[in-house]
């Protein structure tokens, strides 16, 4: 067992300094945030396609679909403008 | 109805769902997730050693602001998606027959039926405290010779849904006996 006594763990000040070189910051946040507005988009057509398409549901579809949206939209402001409109007492600004 | 076709004179009684206590508990480890970006600050302050570490919690940079954005988003759009799926569950009784329909995940859809002329027993279960009180419980539903069993878990007043399979089983087999 080492005699030295445990050093308080320091995080890096700056995680987007270890990209590699010619990969900016700036591209990197943009690669992130395509990446998952893609998931976001893929996975609210096919909620979507399964509200609209089983009927039964349909009383209840377009609200759903339509919270589903106006919450995420909010949510996706914030995320680029730190703008987040109806939930922006919510959030830290 | 788009899962089966209604036949001629045949009309839907009662369409029914899992109850919405049960779904609340579904949604129980979204809310967690959505609760702990802003509740991580104010337990870090009880580990004085982590204090330091409560700045990355105040989400005034902009690549906070952005992971709490995108944290959010994800949490929202799975808890959506869960409840998108509770909806999609249902059971349906007509005058005729009961359908299942079973939303397992998207794209993967079950739908049966059993005809009402066919029910031989209808079992009802309701265990537990919270359950008891809410009314929550379980029905079974079983063919002629077993060969069918179609169980529904966790629907709201089972008794009463038993009673109207039964009223609607009796009178099925009046129409057939007259």
């Amino acid at each position: 067992m080492p005699d030295q006594p445990l050093q308080p763990f320091a995080p890096p000040e700056n995680l987007l300094a270890y990209l590699p070189n010619g990969f900016s910051a700036g591209v990197a946040i943009t690669w992130v945030l395509y990446t998952v507005f893609a998931f976001w988009a893929i996975y609210t057509f096919v909620a979507i396609y399964h509200w609209l398409k089983y009927s039964h549901a349909s009383w209840l579809a377009l609200p759903a679909i339509a919270a589903h949206l106006f919450v995420s939209f909010a949510l996706m402001s914030y995320t680029l403008s730190g703008k987040a409109f109806f939930l922006a007492p919510y959030l830290p600004v | 109805m788009k899962e089966f076709e209604l036949e001629p004179g045949e009309h839907v009684v009662k369409e029914l769902r899992k109850h919405w206590f049960l779904f609340l508990g579904e949604l129980l480890p979204y809310t967690i997730f959505a609760i702990l970006p802003f509740a991580i600050p104010k337990l870090i302050v009880l580990a004085p050693p982590l204090v330091p570490y409560a700045t990355f919690f105040d989400y005034q940079e902009l690549s906070e602001r952005i992971v709490l954005g995108i944290w959010l988003l994800a949490t929202w759009t799975m808890a959506w998606g869960s409840f998108t799926r509770y909806f999609l569950n249902a059971w349906v009784l007509t005058n005729r027959r009961i359908a299942t329909i079973k939303q397992r995940r998207f794209f993967y859809r079950e739908v049966s039926s059993l005809l009402l002329p066919r029910v031989q027993d209808v079992t009802t279960n309701v265990s537990g405290i919270v359950q008891s009180m809410l009314g929550i419980g379980d029905i079974k539903v079983q063919s002629a010779g077993a060969e069918i069993v179609f169980t529904m878990r966790g629907i709201p007043r089972p008794e009463q849904m038993r009673d109207i399979i039964l009223k609607y089983v009796a009178e099925g087999s009046a129409h057939t006996h007259e």
